[in-house]
């Protein structure tokens, strides 16, 4: 319940900023436009759970946007390999392991290196960001890749609907919050994740084992954003090597929106979703207002500098 | 105290979005756009801002539609097709009455086509080319006739060069690159004492442009002439050659119509480019889908004229645009 309390101020920001744009865009509150509005989030919010984690360890991911576009390519580069014009369970499975993998592949080094190394996150992160794009780029000269029409269970990863109604990447979507909410709240790992933010020596003496933690931790965060590539790669119809870009720095943004502090610590895996879904509504509510792209830029630096001084001067 | 100030930030940030937006009429987009003839909203979604043309062609769009009483909404992809893909969905269900698209990834865009399909929203290509099997899902492509492009530029160098010993500096993976330099080749034919001496890939920029011509220069003691397919790329070329020391030795001719190119043909380093027409883009566009949406047939592949600029017409281009 405290966690809810904490949260008022965000949860007003929504309503207000839903009332607001309803003013000057008459659809926006239509239940279609809340549901794209879920499904559009789906992606970024996916990112922002596993970015919270290594935030709250007191680190960085900066590898997402390029993991995603790695994990597309991967899978869709194995399954028509592997399936050629056919759909096949077996081996659309396979192809889904083989990018999840190389995900994992990541997530270790990530977390063995900053460890048991002395070595910033912030630097592990952007050499392998570097490293997993350039991977992404090997795949078809660094065009995109179609996923063939036959492979409608892939399609409907992003595409389809449950009962016709849900969109597939928002049940995902919300499986997912629910069972990282789970492992951070009601779990033994939960409290040795926020140990390890809140002071590293004391969790080390207290014989929290760290390095364990920390692997699981950027491991977690990586196979998020294998499967938030998933989503992103099937919404596309294709996977691209470039796409990806900066997808790291909308999730952070969604993470200390959401209230994290960024030396960790301290934040909830709620309060993510809530500020991936406060900076969703601002990029449907700024477009659909008609307002000039340039403009859009400012009011989303401004919204986001905002809500974190206000999180800072709280917490002070 | 604090909380309070929580429910006032997006109010006092948002107000001045709020005077911005109500210079333009109140949108009743609640209402089917279609029965209009005026009064409208259309969008664009292209791939990027960060590039004049992009500019050029959005404002050819804007006021040609302004003309017609309707109003339109640009957005920035940014090179993220995710993005582009959300401010589609965006438009879409807003009610917009037609939009025009410059993909990020022409692979990534068929799941907006079919979402604006399902919604009857008209959907026109601009400055792209689409996949055969989504054709029949959009109104038509408009773009620059890139193949004539080549073509001019081969006839420009043909007339002061007729030996030439060239080299083209390519961009392999992009389609209007593709044409460019099939129209420059099938020109080429005409003449058999022009030669080839090699094809290499450059990125379309100033900064790959460079290095590669250097080893160019050291390769081809006879090279004379450089066919390359973009502007910055020929920037890139005159840079190169200027630091060898052989800009005067060698004839650059490009397609584009850039600013910068043009500058660059009137200091006499670059010797043509074979302009492109963005605003024109933009406004033939936007014509196409007023015709769409008033019931006439509209061709399904839209070229746009390209001229050739040289030193004697570059004064007279730069005035007119």
């Amino acid at each position: 319940m405290k966690v809810v309390r904490q949260m008022i101020p965000l949860l007003a920001a929504i309503i207000i900023l839903l009332l607001l744009f309803r003013i000057w865009v008459p659809t926006f509150l239509t239940p279609e436009n809340m549901l794209d509005l879920t499904q559009q989030i789906s992606v970024n919010t996916i990112l922002a759970l596993g970015m919270t984690l290594v935030i709250l360890i007191g680190g960085i991911d900066l590898s997402v946007g390029a993991i995603v576009a790695l994990v597309g390519t991967t899978t869709v580069y194995c399954l028509s390999a592997i399936s050629g014009d056919t759909q096949n369970v077996f081996y659309l499975l396979l192809s889904i392991l083989a990018g999840l993998g190389a995900a994992a592949v990541f997530g270790t080094f990530h977390g063995i290196a900053a460890s048991k190394t002395a070595m910033p996150p912030f630097i592990i992160t952007l050499a392998s960001m570097l490293i997993a794009r350039g991977c992404a780029l090997r795949f078809n000269n660094g065009l995109p890749i179609p996923i063939g029409d036959q492979q409608t269970i892939l399609l409907a990863v992003g595409n389809g609907r449950l009962f016709g109604v849900v969109p597939v990447p928002v049940v995902i979507m919300l499986t997912l919050f629910v069972l990282m909410a789970l492992l951070l709240h009601r779990t033994r790992f939960g409290q040795h994740v926020y140990a390890l933010g809140g002071n590293r020596e004391a969790a080390l003496y207290t014989g929290i084992p760290v390095i364990r933690v920390e692997v699981m931790v950027y491991l977690i965060c990586s196979v998020l954003a294998g499967v938030a590539g998933m989503i992103h790669t099937s919404q596309l119809y294709s996977a691209e090597p470039g796409s990806g870009e900066m997808f790291e720095l909308t999730a952070i943004a969604a993470v200390v929106v959401g209230g994290t502090s960024f030396t960790g610590g301290r934040g909830t895996i709620f309060g993510t979703l809530i500020g991936a879904v406060i900076i969703g509504i601002l990029d449907k509510g700024l477009n659909q207002a008609g307002i000039h792209y340039s403009l859009q830029y400012i009011v989303k630096g401004a919204v986001i500098l905002m809500a974190v001084y206000l999180d800072v001067r709280r917490n002070r | 105290m604090n909380s309070a100030l929580r429910f006032l930030i997006p109010l006092i940030l948002l107000t001045p979005v709020s005077s911005g937006c109500s210079e333009s009429p109140d949108s009743d987009s609640s209402q089917p756009a279609s029965a209009e003839t005026t009064g409208r909203l259309f969008g664009a979604s292209f791939q990027t801002m960060n590039n004049p043309f992009f500019v050029d062609l959005g404002a050819g769009l804007k006021n040609e539609l302004e003309a017609n009483g309707d109003r339109l909404v640009i957005l920035d992809a940014q090179f993220n097709s995710l993005k582009q893909k959300n401010d589609l969905s965006d438009l879409i269900l807003q009610g917009v009455a037609g939009i025009f698209v410059n993909p990020v990834n022409w692979e990534g865009l068929k799941g907006s086509l079919l979402e604006a399909s399902r919604k009857k929203v008209p959907v026109i290509i601009v400055d792209a080319p689409v996949k055969k099997a989504d054709e029949e899902l959009i109104v038509c492509t408009v773009a620059s006739d890139n193949v004539r492009a080549g073509e001019l530029a081969a006839q420009a160098l043909a007339k002061v060069n007729p030996q030439a010993r060239l080299v083209i500096l390519h961009l392999s993976v992009n389609k209007a690159c593709i044409d460019r330099v099939a129209g420059f080749k099938t020109e080429l034919e005409k003449h058999p004492e022009m030669k080839i001496l090699d094809v290499q890939e450059a990125q379309g920029t100033t900064e790959g442009a460079r290095p590669v011509m250097r080893d160019l220069i050291g390769r081809y003691p006879d090279l004379n002439s450089v066919f390359a397919i973009n502007d910055p790329n020929a920037l890139g070329v005159i840079s190169a050659l200027d630091s060898a020391n052989k800009l005067d030795q060698v004839t650059i001719v490009t397609v584009d119509g850039s600013q910068a190119g043009i500058k660059a043909i009137q200091a006499g380093k670059l010797h043509s480019t074979s302009a492109q027409f963005p605003r024109e883009i933009g406004q033939i566009a936007a014509e196409k889908m007023l015709a769409h949406l008033r019931g006439e047939p509209v061709d399904k592949d839209v070229k746009v004229r390209v001229e050739l600029i040289t030193a004697e017409n570059a004064e007279q281009y730069l005035e007119s645009n």
